[in-house]
């Protein structure tokens, strides 16, 4: 399954999940990281870690650690 | 699994006003605007949150208390700190359940900012939402229907204009109209949510908060209103959950800059640029009003002796009181720039962008992308850096980021700094002691890292319970800074330094005055063929040299021999322990130099020069001490501020314990290191 931790710059993805058992995934799903949404990658930092994401009309950063927490079909 | 509270608020008391939100969410410039500049910082009993609180403004006729807490993103918590926000919400232990919440939510994304007012709605609070970043969502071409998001919510909505205060007086009207009916007798049922992370309940709010999103939001014009239709037509078919939708894009603007400041080479690239500056800015804007300070002090200080006369209490309130105010006030200039600067990069969105290029790096370390800025304010000072810390959620990286910003060099090292590189350099060549202050600042720099890299790996002890990693941040829309909002912070950041550093400071000023003015407070002199000046700066000098300050210099004396240096360098570097910066007055003192103002610096060097290990024809003052002396100051923990400042933050007195002994431990070493290095190498 591919995650939000694959996306490159400027593609975008449908979450299809986030996985529970990252210790972040409950606060990721509250900052809007929620299935069905719709999330662009607009750009990395170096390594491409942290990764900002456009979603629910704004943009978030997280780890690539993170974001590989987040399921997502594009 | 509930626990129910009840609140009986019949009894006539004033009613208190909690403002509540996510962190961008306007909630700080709408505090601004119902409190004026007027109000008061309180921490939560035992812990680092903080609360603002204040009246609601007089010409606004509410007689009313408003709270401002720290901004949250979910009424459960996943902090500690958020933790205490979050009870104290329901009762802060000063002033109570609050009878009127108000939620700031920002228009522009908001199924990300009612997922809080439904968890308050859902807790039984009573709500009133207030809009903002309406111009954004009209950029995005949306408008927004605050009356059908009222009824649907079942709570008032209203419209803030953060620019221009626009919407206030309906907000005012609500907040009358509510307290009115909290007054009336009805008691508040408050539940408390299950503190348990359940994705499903999650879920299901969002659901919910999305349907409500579908019907408060049009397009504002017709054509428009098509399209979207038709876009959303589209998107349903190609997916089945919640369909993507224009609203659900990030400000145009915003996305058009961070290709650039976010970019992999340029991002960095600016990033350093802008550091740069602001660092130049800290420096160079700060300096002639630091020099306006000091002479303010001097003349003070002067003036009190002239009105007192020469006697042990003229002295107390000149040297001992108001240099030590001075002392404080001096670094004053500089700490509101930083705060300025800061403040204006926050509030432009770029800090945000900051802390995610460099969280990286800096996580390698055991470090988070949020100990960026507290290591950079404690460039100027490490108290208000200390005190920056807080917005770490994760305990250890926040232990680790205190543990590291004394290291980083404050601002009043430079003069010491200045004195030895005068010292070390001809005048002739000025660029040299530009390199050399640049290579200081780098060594402070790079050292502090491999410190902070090596307490990472072999202390996990250091915070105890640690918690994971973690680095969830919102990157704001950028706009134009609010230059009234950031100015009212600045000052309550600066009065809280003053606050905090400035009695400990002032106390302890008193007593190393005390020290180096007993027991022999009039000592006799030769005085013939002298000037008054003269005269009085002999006796100072005398009081000192025979001061319990030079007893307990001399003490130190073994200690300080191998390092190259003797009791009076040892003197001043314990006078050092108040302020670092009193390290070259208290030379001046002990090396008896007669001159004030600037020909003080020059008859200094002077002095230095001359002057020889008691006993011996071995200059005191070589490339080699000077070195040393320098490394020394780099390392070592001499500020009792920040000792008390450190107890403050961590609760205990541990860390400041441990970083007594390892810096000074380290500054001694590295400073004996050098020294011996030196002279080995034939530099004397």
């Amino acid at each position: 399954m591919k995650t939000a931790a694959e996306l490159k710059p400027g593609e975008k993805a449908i979450i299809k999940d986030v996985n529970n058992d990252h210790p972040s995934a409950h606060r990721i799903l509250e900052v809007g990281f929620t299935p069905g949404q719709e999330i662009e990658y607009i750009s990395g930092a170096v390594f491409s870690d942290p990764m900002a994401f456009s979603i629910r009309g704004t943009i978030v950063a997280i780890r690539k650690n993170e974001a590989s927490c987040i399921l997502i079909k594009k | 699994m509930h626990t129910d509270q009840k609140i009986n608020v019949t009894e006539k008391k004033t009613p208190l006003i909690s403002l509540v939100g996510q962190p961008n969410s306007g909630k700080t410039t709408l505090f601004n605007f119902l409190s004026g500049k007027n109000y008061k910082t309180v921490n939560y009993p035992g812990s680092t949150v903080e609360y603002s609180i204040s009246k609601i403004l007089s010409k606004h006729a509410i007689d009313a208390n408003i709270l401002d807490s720290p901004g949250i993103i979910s009424l459960i918590p996943s902090s500690p700190d958020e933790k205490i926000s979050v009870n104290s919400l329901h009762s802060h232990p000063e002033f109570g359940t609050p009878d009127l919440i108000i939620v700031t939510v920002d228009s522009s994304q908001l199924s990300r900012h009612l997922l809080l007012v439904k968890q308050l709605k859902d807790s039984g609070f009573n709500v009133i939402v207030a809009l903002t970043m309406k111009d954004i969502l009209h950029k995005k071409g949306f408008d927004i229907s605050e009356k059908r998001l009222s009824e649907m919510l079942g709570c008032s909505v209203v419209s803030i204009d953060g620019k221009t205060g626009g919407g206030i007086d309906k907000l005012l009207k609500s907040i009358n109209e509510n307290i009115i009916n909290e007054q009336s007798g009805r008691e508040i049922n408050l539940l408390r949510l299950p503190h348990n992370k359940r994705k499903d309940s999650l879920l299901e709010a969002y659901r919910e908060i999305e349907s409500i999103e579908k019907e408060v939001l049009y397009s504002r014009n017709s054509d428009d209103n098509n399209k979207a239709v038709n876009l959303a037509k589209i998107n349903e078919k190609l997916v089945v959950l919640n369909p993507s939708n224009t609203q659900n894009r990030p400000d145009q603007n915003t996305l058009a800059l961070d290709k650039i400041l976010l970019h992999k080479f340029w991002g960095l690239t600016i990033f350093a640029v802008v550091m740069s500056i602001t660092f130049t800015l800290i420096f160079w804007l700060a300096s002639p009003l630091m020099d306006l300070v000091n002479e303010g002090f001097t003349i003070a200080s002067d003036l009190a002796v002239a009105a007192l006369g020469n006697t042990w209490y003229g002295n107390l309130v000149s040297s001992g009181i108001i240099s030590g105010v001075g002392s404080v006030l001096v670094f004053l200039p500089q700490i509101v720039l930083l705060f300025l600067i800061l403040g204006l990069l926050e509030d432009s969105g770029y800090l945000a962008r900051g802390a995610m290029i460099v969280d990286k790096p800096l996580s390698k370390i055991g470090l988070n992308g949020k100990s960026f800025v507290p290591m950079l304010s404690g460039f100027a000072c490490a108290i208000p850096a200390i005190m920056a810390t807080r917005t770490i959620t994760n305990k250890r990286e926040r232990f680790l980021t205190i543990f590291i910003v004394p290291l980083m060099s404050c601002s009043a090292r430079l003069p010491v700094y200045a004195l030895l590189i005068a010292f070390l350099f001809p005048p002739e060549t000025p660029w040299l002691g530009g390199i050399a202050m640049t290579a200081i600042y780098i060594f402070s720099i790079a050292s502090s890292l491999v410190i902070a890299s090596i307490v990472n790996k072999f202390s996990n002890k250091l915070s105890g319970d640690s918690g994971h990693s973690s680095f969830i941040l919102e990157l704001p829309a950028y706009r134009k800074p609010k230059f009234n909002v950031v100015v009212a912070k600045t000052l309550s950041n600066a009065m809280q330094y003053v606050k905090k550093a400035g009695p400990i400071i002032l106390y302890l000023s008193i007593i190393l005055w005390f020290l180096t003015y007993f027991p022999n407070h009039s000592p006799q002199i030769d005085t013939e063929g002298k000037q008054e000046d003269e005269v009085s700066e002999l006796i100072n000098s005398e009081r000192i040299a025979t001061s319990y300050a030079s007893t307990f210099g001399q003490f130190l004396e073994p200690v300080l021999k191998p390092i190259g240096l003797d009791w009076r360098v040892g003197v001043s570097l314990v006078a050092t322990l108040a302020a670092r910066e009193v390290f070259v007055s208290s030379l001046a003192l002990t090396f008896r130099v007669t001159d004030t103002g600037d020909d003080m610096q020059s008859s200094l060097l002077q002095a230095m020069k001359n002057a020889t290990i008691d006993g011996t024809d071995q200059k005191l003052f070589t490339i080699a001490t000077s070195a040393g002396l320098i490394v020394f100051f780099v390392f070592a923990l001499q500020c009792i501020s920040t000792i008390a400042i450190v107890r403050k933050e961590t609760g205990s007195w541990k860390m400041p314990a441990i970083q007594l002994v390892m810096f000074t431990g380290i500054a001694y070493i590295m400073a004996f290191i050098t020294v011996n290095g030196l002279r080995l190498l034939g530099i004397n």
